[in-house]
Protein backbone atom coordinates (compact mmCIF):
# COMPACT_ATOMS: atom_id res chain seq x y z
CA UNK A 1 0.00 0.00 0.00
CA UNK A 2 1.93 3.21 -1.27
CA UNK A 3 1.38 5.99 1.42
CA UNK A 4 1.45 9.42 0.18
CA UNK A 5 2.00 12.74 2.36
CA UNK A 6 1.39 16.28 0.24
CA UNK A 7 1.63 19.15 1.39
CA UNK A 8 0.89 18.11 4.82
CA UNK A 9 0.11 20.64 7.67
CA UNK A 10 -1.29 19.79 10.91
CA UNK A 11 -2.19 21.85 13.80
CA UNK A 12 -3.60 20.42 17.49
CA UNK A 13 -6.56 22.34 18.25
CA UNK A 14 -6.69 23.52 14.99
CA UNK A 15 -9.58 27.22 14.77
CA UNK A 16 -9.19 27.74 18.45
CA UNK A 17 -6.84 29.94 20.16
CA UNK A 18 -4.79 27.24 21.35
CA UNK A 19 -3.92 25.96 18.32
CA UNK A 20 -0.36 24.77 17.87
CA UNK A 21 0.84 24.01 14.33
CA UNK A 22 2.53 20.82 14.24
CA UNK A 23 3.56 19.46 11.09
CA UNK A 24 4.84 21.99 8.71
CA UNK A 25 4.21 21.20 4.86
CA UNK A 26 5.18 17.64 5.07
CA UNK A 27 5.39 15.77 2.12
CA UNK A 28 6.91 12.39 1.93
CA UNK A 29 6.08 8.74 0.25
CA UNK A 30 6.34 5.38 2.42
CA UNK A 31 7.35 2.79 -0.61
CA UNK A 32 5.21 -0.46 -0.81
CA UNK A 33 6.46 -3.90 1.12
CA UNK A 34 9.12 -1.65 2.56
CA UNK A 35 10.53 -0.91 5.98
CA UNK A 36 10.57 2.69 6.57
CA UNK A 37 12.02 4.33 9.84
CA UNK A 38 10.62 7.50 11.09
CA UNK A 39 13.90 9.29 12.99
CA UNK A 40 13.59 12.64 14.91
CA UNK A 41 13.95 14.30 18.48
CA UNK A 42 11.58 13.86 21.14
CA UNK A 43 8.58 16.47 19.93
CA UNK A 44 9.50 16.68 16.46
CA UNK A 45 6.16 15.01 15.37
CA UNK A 46 6.74 11.60 14.98
CA UNK A 47 3.80 10.15 16.22
CA UNK A 48 1.88 13.20 15.29
CA UNK A 49 2.65 12.50 11.38
CA UNK A 50 1.90 8.38 11.95
CA UNK A 51 -1.43 8.81 13.44
CA UNK A 52 -2.28 10.02 9.91
CA UNK A 53 -1.96 6.76 8.63
CA UNK A 54 -4.95 5.68 9.48
CA UNK A 55 -7.18 8.76 9.85
CA UNK A 56 -6.65 9.18 14.33
CA UNK A 57 -5.58 12.33 13.24
CA UNK A 58 -6.15 14.49 10.16
CA UNK A 59 -4.55 16.99 7.60
CA UNK A 60 -5.37 20.36 8.72
CA UNK A 61 -4.56 21.26 4.89
CA UNK A 62 -2.80 19.22 2.43
CA UNK A 63 -3.30 15.36 2.00
CA UNK A 64 -2.81 12.10 2.90
CA UNK A 65 -3.04 9.07 0.49
CA UNK A 66 -3.17 5.18 1.53
CA UNK A 67 -3.53 3.33 -2.13
CA UNK A 68 -6.46 4.32 -3.13
CA UNK A 69 -7.61 6.26 0.24
CA UNK A 70 -7.46 9.72 -0.03
CA UNK A 71 -7.62 11.35 3.72
CA UNK A 72 -8.23 15.40 3.95
CA UNK A 73 -9.69 17.89 6.94
CA UNK A 74 -12.70 17.11 5.11
CA UNK A 75 -12.84 13.30 5.40
CA UNK A 76 -15.88 11.65 7.73
CA UNK A 77 -15.69 9.58 10.81
CA UNK A 78 -17.58 6.65 8.86
CA UNK A 79 -15.66 6.98 5.47
CA UNK A 80 -12.50 5.83 7.73
CA UNK A 81 -13.29 2.08 8.69
CA UNK A 82 -11.84 0.50 5.46
CA UNK A 83 -8.63 2.57 6.57
CA UNK A 84 -8.86 1.27 9.76
CA UNK A 85 -8.68 -2.36 8.74
CA UNK A 86 -5.72 -2.01 6.59
CA UNK A 87 -3.73 -0.16 8.95
CA UNK A 88 -2.64 -1.52 12.32
CA UNK A 89 -0.79 1.15 15.24
CA UNK A 90 1.08 0.11 17.98
CA UNK A 91 0.91 2.90 20.20
CA UNK A 92 3.95 4.55 21.71
CA UNK A 93 2.50 3.92 25.48
CA UNK A 94 0.89 0.59 24.91
CA UNK A 95 -1.44 0.70 28.53
CA UNK A 96 -3.44 2.99 26.57
CA UNK A 97 -4.51 0.74 23.78
CA UNK A 98 -5.26 -2.33 26.38
CA UNK A 99 -8.74 -2.75 27.71
CA UNK A 100 -9.84 -5.86 27.67
CA UNK A 101 -10.49 -8.56 31.00
CA UNK A 102 -7.97 -10.91 29.67
CA UNK A 103 -4.69 -10.97 27.70
CA UNK A 104 -6.23 -12.77 24.95
CA UNK A 105 -9.00 -11.24 25.18
CA UNK A 106 -7.52 -8.26 24.30
CA UNK A 107 -5.37 -9.26 21.56
CA UNK A 108 -8.77 -10.76 19.86
CA UNK A 109 -10.56 -7.55 19.91
CA UNK A 110 -9.18 -6.09 16.48
CA UNK A 111 -10.08 -9.54 14.13
CA UNK A 112 -13.60 -9.60 15.76
CA UNK A 113 -14.17 -6.11 15.28
CA UNK A 114 -13.24 -6.68 11.31
CA UNK A 115 -15.46 -9.57 11.57
CA UNK A 116 -14.00 -12.78 12.37
CA UNK A 117 -15.46 -15.59 13.66
CA UNK A 118 -15.00 -15.65 17.72
CA UNK A 119 -13.08 -19.05 16.51
CA UNK A 120 -11.08 -17.31 14.09
CA UNK A 121 -10.43 -14.45 15.70
CA UNK A 122 -9.01 -16.92 18.63
CA UNK A 123 -6.73 -18.77 16.31
CA UNK A 124 -5.81 -15.36 14.85
CA UNK A 125 -4.72 -13.94 18.57
CA UNK A 126 -3.07 -17.13 19.51
CA UNK A 127 -0.76 -16.79 16.61
CA UNK A 128 -0.15 -13.31 16.97
CA UNK A 129 0.86 -13.69 20.65
CA UNK A 130 3.22 -16.43 19.59
CA UNK A 131 4.80 -14.23 17.15
CA UNK A 132 5.53 -11.81 19.86
CA UNK A 133 7.18 -14.09 22.48
CA UNK A 134 3.91 -13.58 24.95
CA UNK A 135 4.03 -16.99 27.28
CA UNK A 136 1.03 -18.79 27.41
CA UNK A 137 0.84 -18.99 31.49
CA UNK A 138 0.04 -15.27 30.36
CA UNK A 139 -2.80 -15.02 28.25
CA UNK A 140 -5.39 -15.47 30.69
CA UNK A 141 -4.33 -12.94 33.27
CA UNK A 142 -5.39 -9.04 32.87
CA UNK A 143 -3.54 -6.86 30.53
CA UNK A 144 -2.79 -4.22 33.45
CA UNK A 145 -0.99 -6.84 35.91
CA UNK A 146 1.81 -7.23 33.22
CA UNK A 147 5.18 -6.06 33.76
CA UNK A 148 5.98 -3.00 31.25
CA UNK A 149 7.65 -5.26 28.75
CA UNK A 150 5.05 -7.76 28.34
CA UNK A 151 2.17 -5.00 27.80
CA UNK A 152 4.30 -3.81 24.81
CA UNK A 153 4.39 -7.65 23.30
CA UNK A 154 0.68 -7.78 24.33
CA UNK A 155 -0.40 -4.24 22.85
CA UNK A 156 2.14 -5.18 18.93
CA UNK A 157 0.03 -8.69 18.83
CA UNK A 158 -3.25 -6.41 19.41
CA UNK A 159 -2.07 -4.47 15.93
CA UNK A 160 -1.41 -7.73 14.04
CA UNK A 161 -4.07 -10.22 14.86
CA UNK A 162 -6.60 -8.36 12.64
CA UNK A 163 -3.86 -8.83 9.94
CA UNK A 164 -3.56 -5.35 8.42
CA UNK A 165 -1.58 -4.79 5.74
CA UNK A 166 0.13 -1.51 7.01
CA UNK A 167 2.12 -1.83 10.14
CA UNK A 168 2.95 0.79 12.19
CA UNK A 169 4.53 0.78 15.42
CA UNK A 170 5.40 3.89 17.75
CA UNK A 171 9.08 3.40 19.61
CA UNK A 172 8.22 -0.77 19.67
CA UNK A 173 11.42 -1.63 21.45
CA UNK A 174 10.81 1.01 24.45
CA UNK A 175 10.61 -1.17 27.52
CA UNK A 176 11.77 -4.24 26.18
CA UNK A 177 14.87 -6.17 27.10
CA UNK A 178 18.01 -6.65 25.09
CA UNK A 179 16.54 -10.33 23.78
CA UNK A 180 13.22 -8.74 23.37
CA UNK A 181 14.66 -5.96 21.26
CA UNK A 182 16.21 -8.54 18.85
CA UNK A 183 13.22 -10.30 18.58
CA UNK A 184 11.65 -7.04 17.12
CA UNK A 185 13.47 -6.42 14.63
CA UNK A 186 13.12 -10.45 13.96
CA UNK A 187 9.32 -9.42 13.65
CA UNK A 188 9.52 -6.97 11.36
CA UNK A 189 11.95 -8.27 8.47
CA UNK A 190 9.23 -11.31 9.34
CA UNK A 191 6.30 -8.92 8.32
CA UNK A 192 8.04 -7.39 5.24
CA UNK A 193 8.55 -10.94 3.94
CA UNK A 194 4.69 -11.49 4.44
CA UNK A 195 4.49 -8.25 2.13
CA UNK A 196 3.50 -5.72 4.57
CA UNK A 197 4.34 -2.34 4.66
CA UNK A 198 5.76 -1.27 7.84
CA UNK A 199 6.50 2.23 9.42
CA UNK A 200 9.06 1.91 12.76
CA UNK A 201 9.74 4.76 15.12
CA UNK A 202 12.98 4.79 16.29
CA UNK A 203 15.17 6.40 18.75
CA UNK A 204 17.49 3.54 18.22
CA UNK A 205 19.73 4.33 15.08
CA UNK A 206 21.09 0.51 15.42
CA UNK A 207 17.82 -0.48 15.00
CA UNK A 208 16.71 1.58 11.46
CA UNK A 209 20.41 0.18 10.02
CA UNK A 210 19.09 -3.32 10.72
CA UNK A 211 15.69 -3.09 9.64
CA UNK A 212 14.91 0.13 7.68
CA UNK A 213 14.96 0.12 3.83
CA UNK A 214 13.99 4.42 4.08
CA UNK A 215 14.55 6.90 6.36
CA UNK A 216 12.48 9.94 7.13
CA UNK A 217 14.18 12.53 9.55
CA UNK A 218 11.18 14.85 11.29
CA UNK A 219 12.69 17.76 12.75
CA UNK A 220 10.64 20.72 14.23
CA UNK A 221 7.55 19.16 12.60
CA UNK A 222 9.38 19.30 8.60
CA UNK A 223 10.56 16.28 6.79
CA UNK A 224 14.87 17.45 6.82
CA UNK A 225 15.79 14.10 4.98
CA UNK A 226 14.18 10.77 3.26
CA UNK A 227 16.80 8.39 1.77
CA UNK A 228 17.99 5.44 2.76
CA UNK A 229 20.10 4.31 6.04
CA UNK A 230 23.35 3.88 4.08
CA UNK A 231 22.79 7.44 2.49
CA UNK A 232 21.92 9.12 5.62
CA UNK A 233 24.44 7.41 7.85
CA UNK A 234 26.96 8.86 5.05
CA UNK A 235 26.48 12.44 5.68
CA UNK A 236 29.07 14.77 7.30
CA UNK A 237 28.95 14.00 11.04
CA UNK A 238 28.24 18.44 11.78
CA UNK A 239 24.70 17.42 10.30
CA UNK A 240 23.67 14.73 12.80
CA UNK A 241 24.80 17.41 15.59
CA UNK A 242 22.03 19.86 14.06
CA UNK A 243 19.97 17.76 13.98
CA UNK A 244 20.48 16.11 17.23
CA UNK A 245 20.22 12.50 15.79
CA UNK A 246 22.95 9.79 16.48
CA UNK A 247 25.00 7.94 14.16
CA UNK A 248 24.50 4.09 15.13
CA UNK A 249 26.27 2.98 17.79
CA UNK A 250 29.43 1.77 15.75
CA UNK A 251 29.55 4.56 13.65
CA UNK A 252 29.93 6.53 17.02
CA UNK A 253 32.44 4.76 18.05
CA UNK A 254 34.44 5.02 14.99
CA UNK A 255 34.32 8.59 15.06
CA UNK A 256 35.88 8.31 18.90
CA UNK A 257 38.51 6.59 17.39
CA UNK A 258 39.45 8.78 14.93
CA UNK A 259 40.19 11.63 17.50
CA UNK A 260 43.05 8.89 18.78
CA UNK A 261 44.73 8.17 15.65
CA UNK A 262 42.92 5.41 14.02
CA UNK A 263 41.13 6.52 11.27
CA UNK A 264 38.93 3.04 9.93
CA UNK A 265 38.87 2.74 5.87
CA UNK A 266 35.16 3.57 6.06
CA UNK A 267 32.17 4.58 8.51
CA UNK A 268 30.36 1.24 9.69
CA UNK A 269 26.91 0.87 10.63
CA UNK A 270 26.76 -2.11 12.34
CA UNK A 271 29.25 -3.89 15.17
CA UNK A 272 30.35 -6.21 13.35
CA UNK A 273 31.57 -3.96 10.35
CA UNK A 274 32.91 -2.30 12.92
CA UNK A 275 34.28 -5.56 13.97
CA UNK A 276 36.29 -5.94 10.99
CA UNK A 277 37.52 -2.91 10.03
CA UNK A 278 39.39 -2.56 12.94
CA UNK A 279 40.81 -6.32 13.01
CA UNK A 280 41.59 -5.31 9.65
CA UNK A 281 43.47 -1.85 10.80
CA UNK A 282 45.30 -3.72 13.50
CA UNK A 283 46.48 -6.75 11.76
CA UNK A 284 47.69 -4.42 9.00
CA UNK A 285 50.21 -2.77 11.48
CA UNK B 1 28.80 2.95 55.83
CA UNK B 2 24.84 3.49 56.48
CA UNK B 3 22.83 1.96 54.39
CA UNK B 4 20.00 3.31 53.04
CA UNK B 5 17.98 0.31 51.80
CA UNK B 6 18.61 -3.36 53.09
CA UNK B 7 16.16 -6.36 51.83
CA UNK B 8 15.97 -9.10 53.90
CA UNK B 9 14.24 -12.53 52.95
CA UNK B 10 11.75 -10.90 51.01
CA UNK B 11 9.26 -12.71 49.19
CA UNK B 12 6.59 -12.08 47.27
CA UNK B 13 3.71 -13.38 45.18
CA UNK B 14 1.05 -11.06 43.39
CA UNK B 15 -3.07 -12.90 44.20
CA UNK B 16 -2.93 -15.48 41.43
CA UNK B 17 0.38 -15.72 40.10
CA UNK B 18 3.96 -17.19 40.56
CA UNK B 19 6.08 -16.07 42.89
CA UNK B 20 8.16 -12.71 42.03
CA UNK B 21 10.66 -13.12 44.83
CA UNK B 22 11.29 -16.21 47.07
CA UNK B 23 13.94 -15.19 49.91
CA UNK B 24 15.71 -11.92 48.06
CA UNK B 25 18.23 -10.41 49.64
CA UNK B 26 19.80 -6.69 49.01
CA UNK B 27 22.03 -4.21 50.77
CA UNK B 28 21.90 -0.69 48.59
CA UNK B 29 25.03 1.65 50.76
CA UNK B 30 23.52 5.22 51.49
CA UNK B 31 25.10 7.37 48.24
CA UNK B 32 25.54 4.22 45.56
CA UNK B 33 24.14 4.58 42.44
CA UNK B 34 22.83 1.43 41.53
CA UNK B 35 21.74 -0.09 38.32
CA UNK B 36 19.11 -2.95 38.06
CA UNK B 37 18.90 -5.31 35.26
CA UNK B 38 16.79 -8.21 33.93
CA UNK B 39 14.50 -9.47 31.65
CA UNK B 40 11.06 -8.37 31.05
CA UNK B 41 9.17 -9.73 33.85
CA UNK B 42 11.82 -10.71 36.40
CA UNK B 43 10.40 -8.34 38.91
CA UNK B 44 12.41 -5.28 38.95
CA UNK B 45 9.29 -2.88 38.96
CA UNK B 46 7.76 -5.09 41.41
CA UNK B 47 10.86 -4.60 43.82
CA UNK B 48 10.51 -0.64 43.46
CA UNK B 49 6.88 -0.78 43.66
CA UNK B 50 7.48 -2.95 47.41
CA UNK B 51 10.46 -0.07 48.19
CA UNK B 52 8.12 2.38 47.87
CA UNK B 53 5.39 0.20 50.10
CA UNK B 54 2.97 0.26 47.45
CA UNK B 55 2.59 -3.06 47.58
CA UNK B 56 3.08 -5.31 50.41
CA UNK B 57 5.70 -8.33 50.84
CA UNK B 58 4.71 -11.40 51.78
CA UNK B 59 7.23 -11.92 53.92
CA UNK B 60 10.66 -10.35 54.67
CA UNK B 61 11.41 -7.03 55.87
CA UNK B 62 12.27 -3.83 53.63
CA UNK B 63 14.49 -1.07 55.87
CA UNK B 64 14.98 2.48 54.73
CA UNK B 65 17.58 4.53 56.47
CA UNK B 66 16.68 2.28 59.27
CA UNK B 67 13.25 2.49 59.74
CA UNK B 68 11.26 -0.55 58.89
CA UNK B 69 8.20 -0.78 55.88
CA UNK B 70 5.58 -0.68 57.89
CA UNK B 71 1.70 0.55 57.84
CA UNK B 72 2.87 3.08 60.69
CA UNK B 73 6.45 3.68 58.61
CA UNK B 74 5.22 3.57 55.16
CA UNK B 75 4.12 7.48 54.89
CA UNK B 76 7.60 8.69 56.62
CA UNK B 77 9.67 6.15 54.35
CA UNK B 78 7.59 7.37 51.33
CA UNK B 79 8.82 11.12 51.45
CA UNK B 80 12.44 10.13 51.30
CA UNK B 81 12.00 8.57 47.76
CA UNK B 82 11.60 9.91 44.64
CA UNK B 83 10.47 7.77 42.23
CA UNK B 84 9.53 7.78 38.34
CA UNK B 85 7.18 5.12 36.71
CA UNK B 86 7.80 3.21 33.54
CA UNK B 87 4.81 5.00 32.12
CA UNK B 88 4.89 9.00 33.21
CA UNK B 89 1.22 8.98 32.11
CA UNK B 90 0.12 7.66 35.60
CA UNK B 91 1.93 9.90 37.58
CA UNK B 92 0.87 13.25 35.97
CA UNK B 93 -1.79 14.92 38.78
CA UNK B 94 -1.19 18.72 38.00
CA UNK B 95 -3.13 21.01 35.13
CA UNK B 96 0.26 22.39 33.88
CA UNK B 97 3.60 21.46 33.55
CA UNK B 98 4.40 23.80 36.73
CA UNK B 99 1.77 22.22 38.70
CA UNK B 100 2.77 19.15 38.59
CA UNK B 101 5.91 19.98 39.71
CA UNK B 102 4.42 21.80 42.20
CA UNK B 103 1.85 19.30 43.37
CA UNK B 104 4.89 17.48 45.67
CA UNK B 105 6.41 20.28 46.87
CA UNK B 106 2.96 21.49 48.24
CA UNK B 107 2.65 17.80 49.99
CA UNK B 108 6.09 19.08 51.25
CA UNK B 109 4.97 21.87 52.52
CA UNK B 110 7.51 24.32 50.91
CA UNK B 111 6.59 27.95 51.59
CA UNK B 112 4.73 29.29 47.85
CA UNK B 113 7.15 32.21 47.75
CA UNK B 114 10.14 29.75 47.20
CA UNK B 115 8.14 27.58 44.64
CA UNK B 116 8.83 29.39 41.35
CA UNK B 117 12.23 29.09 41.46
CA UNK B 118 12.68 25.03 42.37
CA UNK B 119 10.40 24.55 39.87
CA UNK B 120 12.25 26.54 37.04
CA UNK B 121 15.77 25.04 37.97
CA UNK B 122 14.07 21.38 37.53
CA UNK B 123 12.58 21.97 34.53
CA UNK B 124 15.51 24.07 33.28
CA UNK B 125 17.20 20.67 34.06
CA UNK B 126 15.58 18.39 32.33
CA UNK B 127 15.17 21.21 29.19
CA UNK B 128 11.83 21.48 29.58
CA UNK B 129 11.21 25.23 31.51
CA UNK B 130 9.50 26.68 27.41
CA UNK B 131 6.78 24.08 28.00
CA UNK B 132 6.17 25.26 32.21
CA UNK B 133 2.49 26.38 30.78
CA UNK B 134 1.25 23.08 28.64
CA UNK B 135 -0.51 20.61 29.67
CA UNK B 136 0.87 17.41 30.41
CA UNK B 137 -1.64 14.91 28.65
CA UNK B 138 -0.47 17.03 25.80
CA UNK B 139 3.30 16.28 25.55
CA UNK B 140 5.25 14.01 23.77
CA UNK B 141 6.18 10.61 25.55
CA UNK B 142 9.65 11.80 25.68
CA UNK B 143 8.81 15.00 27.45
CA UNK B 144 6.55 13.33 29.59
CA UNK B 145 9.23 11.68 31.06
CA UNK B 146 11.39 14.60 31.21
CA UNK B 147 8.55 16.56 33.36
CA UNK B 148 8.36 13.20 35.54
CA UNK B 149 11.52 13.32 36.32
CA UNK B 150 11.88 17.60 36.94
CA UNK B 151 9.06 16.57 39.66
CA UNK B 152 11.06 13.94 41.38
CA UNK B 153 14.49 16.22 41.54
CA UNK B 154 12.37 19.16 42.60
CA UNK B 155 11.95 17.19 45.89
CA UNK B 156 15.39 16.33 46.60
CA UNK B 157 14.46 13.13 47.90
CA UNK B 158 17.45 10.79 49.39
CA UNK B 159 16.79 8.16 47.01
CA UNK B 160 15.41 8.27 43.71
CA UNK B 161 14.87 5.29 41.87
CA UNK B 162 14.51 5.91 38.23
CA UNK B 163 12.15 2.75 36.37
CA UNK B 164 12.93 2.97 32.75
CA UNK B 165 12.94 6.86 32.44
CA UNK B 166 15.03 7.22 29.79
CA UNK B 167 13.15 4.65 27.74
CA UNK B 168 11.40 7.13 25.51
CA UNK B 169 13.98 9.84 24.90
CA UNK B 170 15.63 10.91 22.29
CA UNK B 171 19.76 10.50 22.32
CA UNK B 172 20.07 13.79 23.50
CA UNK B 173 17.80 13.81 25.87
CA UNK B 174 19.08 10.53 27.41
CA UNK B 175 22.86 11.83 27.29
CA UNK B 176 21.27 15.44 29.32
CA UNK B 177 19.55 12.66 31.97
CA UNK B 178 22.74 10.85 32.53
CA UNK B 179 24.57 13.68 32.60
CA UNK B 180 22.46 15.65 35.08
CA UNK B 181 22.53 12.04 37.62
CA UNK B 182 26.35 12.13 37.41
CA UNK B 183 26.24 15.93 38.74
CA UNK B 184 23.58 15.20 41.12
CA UNK B 185 25.80 11.96 42.65
CA UNK B 186 28.74 14.52 42.72
CA UNK B 187 26.83 17.33 44.09
CA UNK B 188 25.15 15.19 46.81
CA UNK B 189 27.51 12.77 47.30
CA UNK B 190 26.34 9.96 49.99
CA UNK B 191 23.23 11.80 50.40
CA UNK B 192 21.56 10.41 47.53
CA UNK B 193 21.38 7.05 46.72
CA UNK B 194 20.31 6.15 42.80
CA UNK B 195 18.47 3.13 41.52
CA UNK B 196 18.04 3.52 38.00
CA UNK B 197 16.30 -0.31 36.32
CA UNK B 198 17.31 0.00 32.97
CA UNK B 199 17.70 -2.25 29.80
CA UNK B 200 20.22 0.16 28.26
CA UNK B 201 23.70 -1.34 29.10
CA UNK B 202 25.42 1.55 28.22
CA UNK B 203 23.41 3.65 30.95
CA UNK B 204 23.98 0.71 33.14
CA UNK B 205 27.37 0.76 32.72
CA UNK B 206 27.62 4.31 34.32
CA UNK B 207 26.30 2.78 38.22
CA UNK B 208 29.12 2.16 41.04
CA UNK B 209 27.37 -1.31 41.03
CA UNK B 210 25.18 -3.56 38.56
CA UNK B 211 22.54 -6.27 39.79
CA UNK B 212 21.07 -8.58 38.06
CA UNK B 213 18.22 -10.34 38.66
CA UNK B 214 16.08 -13.51 37.25
CA UNK B 215 13.27 -15.40 37.90
CA UNK B 216 13.32 -13.28 41.45
CA UNK B 217 16.39 -14.41 41.97
CA UNK B 218 20.30 -11.76 42.49
CA UNK B 219 22.23 -13.55 39.75
CA UNK B 220 25.49 -10.66 39.44
CA UNK B 221 26.43 -8.33 41.37
CA UNK B 222 29.20 -6.30 41.74
CA UNK B 223 30.95 -3.25 39.94
CA UNK B 224 29.92 -2.68 36.07
CA UNK B 225 33.44 -4.03 34.83
CA UNK B 226 33.00 -7.38 37.23
CA UNK B 227 29.43 -8.07 36.06
CA UNK B 228 30.17 -6.92 32.24
CA UNK B 229 32.92 -9.87 32.46
CA UNK B 230 30.35 -12.11 32.78
CA UNK B 231 30.06 -12.10 28.74
CA UNK B 232 28.34 -15.76 28.69
CA UNK B 233 25.69 -15.20 31.94
CA UNK B 234 24.53 -11.94 30.25
CA UNK B 235 23.65 -13.52 27.25
CA UNK B 236 21.74 -16.71 28.77
CA UNK B 237 19.79 -14.18 30.47
CA UNK B 238 18.73 -12.78 27.68
CA UNK B 239 20.68 -9.54 28.46
CA UNK B 240 23.71 -8.21 26.42
CA UNK B 241 27.03 -6.09 27.45
CA UNK B 242 27.77 -2.17 26.75
CA UNK B 243 28.44 -1.66 22.95
CA UNK B 244 32.03 -1.74 23.78
CA UNK B 245 31.75 -5.40 25.36
CA UNK B 246 29.79 -6.96 22.80
CA UNK B 247 32.94 -5.30 20.30
CA UNK B 248 35.62 -6.60 22.30
CA UNK B 249 33.93 -10.03 21.85
CA UNK B 250 34.09 -9.60 17.84
CA UNK B 251 38.33 -8.44 18.27
CA UNK B 252 40.83 -10.53 17.22
CA UNK B 253 43.43 -9.78 19.17
CA UNK B 254 41.05 -9.49 22.10
CA UNK B 255 41.57 -7.70 25.25
CA UNK B 256 41.82 -9.39 28.73
CA UNK B 257 38.68 -8.91 31.00
CA UNK B 258 35.93 -6.02 30.46
CA UNK B 259 37.24 -2.55 29.27
CA UNK B 260 35.21 0.33 28.58
CA UNK B 261 35.12 2.73 26.18
CA UNK B 262 37.49 5.18 26.89
CA UNK B 263 40.05 1.89 28.27
CA UNK B 264 39.25 -0.01 24.92
CA UNK B 265 40.24 3.07 22.96
CA UNK B 266 43.39 3.24 24.51
CA UNK B 267 43.88 -0.26 24.09
CA UNK B 268 43.51 -0.22 20.86
CA UNK B 269 45.73 2.78 20.41
CA UNK B 270 48.73 0.94 22.20
CA UNK B 271 47.86 -2.10 19.96
CA UNK B 272 48.58 0.17 16.88
CA UNK B 273 51.80 1.41 18.29
N1 LIG C 1 -0.28 -5.67 39.09
C1 LIG C 1 0.13 -6.93 38.84
N2 LIG C 1 -0.68 -7.98 39.12
C2 LIG C 1 -0.28 -9.26 38.88
N3 LIG C 1 0.90 -9.60 38.35
C3 LIG C 1 1.76 -8.60 38.05
C4 LIG C 1 1.43 -7.21 38.27
N4 LIG C 1 2.47 -6.44 37.87
C5 LIG C 1 3.42 -7.29 37.42
N5 LIG C 1 3.02 -8.59 37.53
C6 LIG C 1 3.81 -9.79 37.18
O1 LIG C 1 4.95 -9.87 38.02
C7 LIG C 1 6.12 -10.22 37.30
C8 LIG C 1 7.18 -9.14 37.50
O2 LIG C 1 6.73 -7.93 36.91
P1 LIG C 1 7.56 -6.57 36.97
O3 LIG C 1 6.66 -5.49 36.48
O4 LIG C 1 8.16 -6.39 38.30
O5 LIG C 1 8.72 -6.89 35.91
P2 LIG C 1 9.89 -5.96 35.36
O6 LIG C 1 11.18 -6.62 35.73
O7 LIG C 1 9.71 -4.55 35.80
O8 LIG C 1 9.68 -6.13 33.78
P3 LIG C 1 9.82 -5.07 32.58
O9 LIG C 1 11.26 -5.07 32.18
O10 LIG C 1 9.01 -5.69 31.50
O11 LIG C 1 9.30 -3.75 33.03
C9 LIG C 1 5.67 -10.40 35.84
O12 LIG C 1 5.54 -11.79 35.59
C10 LIG C 1 4.33 -9.71 35.75
O13 LIG C 1 3.47 -10.36 34.85
N1 LIG D 1 -2.75 15.91 22.05
C1 LIG D 1 -1.92 16.94 21.89
N2 LIG D 1 -2.34 18.21 22.02
C2 LIG D 1 -1.51 19.26 21.85
N3 LIG D 1 -0.20 19.16 21.53
C3 LIG D 1 0.31 17.92 21.37
C4 LIG D 1 -0.52 16.75 21.54
N4 LIG D 1 0.25 15.65 21.34
C5 LIG D 1 1.50 16.11 21.05
N5 LIG D 1 1.54 17.47 21.07
C6 LIG D 1 2.72 18.32 20.80
O1 LIG D 1 3.08 18.12 19.44
C7 LIG D 1 4.50 18.08 19.29
C8 LIG D 1 4.87 16.78 18.58
O2 LIG D 1 4.51 15.69 19.42
P1 LIG D 1 4.70 14.20 18.98
O3 LIG D 1 4.16 14.01 17.61
O4 LIG D 1 4.12 13.34 20.07
O5 LIG D 1 6.29 14.09 18.95
P2 LIG D 1 7.28 12.84 18.86
O6 LIG D 1 6.45 11.62 18.65
O7 LIG D 1 8.18 13.16 17.70
O8 LIG D 1 8.06 12.84 20.13
C9 LIG D 1 5.10 18.23 20.70
O9 LIG D 1 5.54 19.54 20.86
C10 LIG D 1 3.94 17.93 21.62
O10 LIG D 1 4.05 18.67 22.82
MG1 LIG E 1 6.14 10.04 20.01
MG1 LIG F 1 9.12 -2.80 34.79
Amino acid sequence: MAIRFEKVNFSYGAGTTLAQSILHDVTLEMPTGRVTAVVGQTGSGKSTLIQHINGLLKPTSGRVTVDNFELTSHTKEKELVKLRKSVGIAFQFPENQLFANTVLEDVMYAPVNFGATKSEAKLAAERALTRTGVMRGLWGKSPFELSGGQMRRVAMAGTLSSDPSVVVMDEPAAGLDPKGQGELLQLVLELKKLGKTIIIISHQMDHVVAVADHVIVMHEGRVVAQESPQILFNRDITWFKTMKLDLPKAGQLAEKLRDEGIILSKRPLTLNELADLINAEVSHE
Amino acid sequence: MTQAIRINNLKYNYDDNDTVFDDFNLEIDAGQWLALVGHNGSGKSTLAKLILGLIEANNGTITVFGEQLRIDTVHHVREQIGMVFQNPDNQFVGATVADDVAFGLENKEMPSSDMPKVIDEALTIVGMQDFKYREPHMLSGGQKQRVALASVLALQPKIIILDEATAMLDPDGRATVMATLQNLKQRFGSELTLITITHDMNEAMLADRVVVINDGQLILDGSPSEVFSQCDVMHHNGLELPFVGELAVRLDPKPDGYLDERELIKWLSDLKK
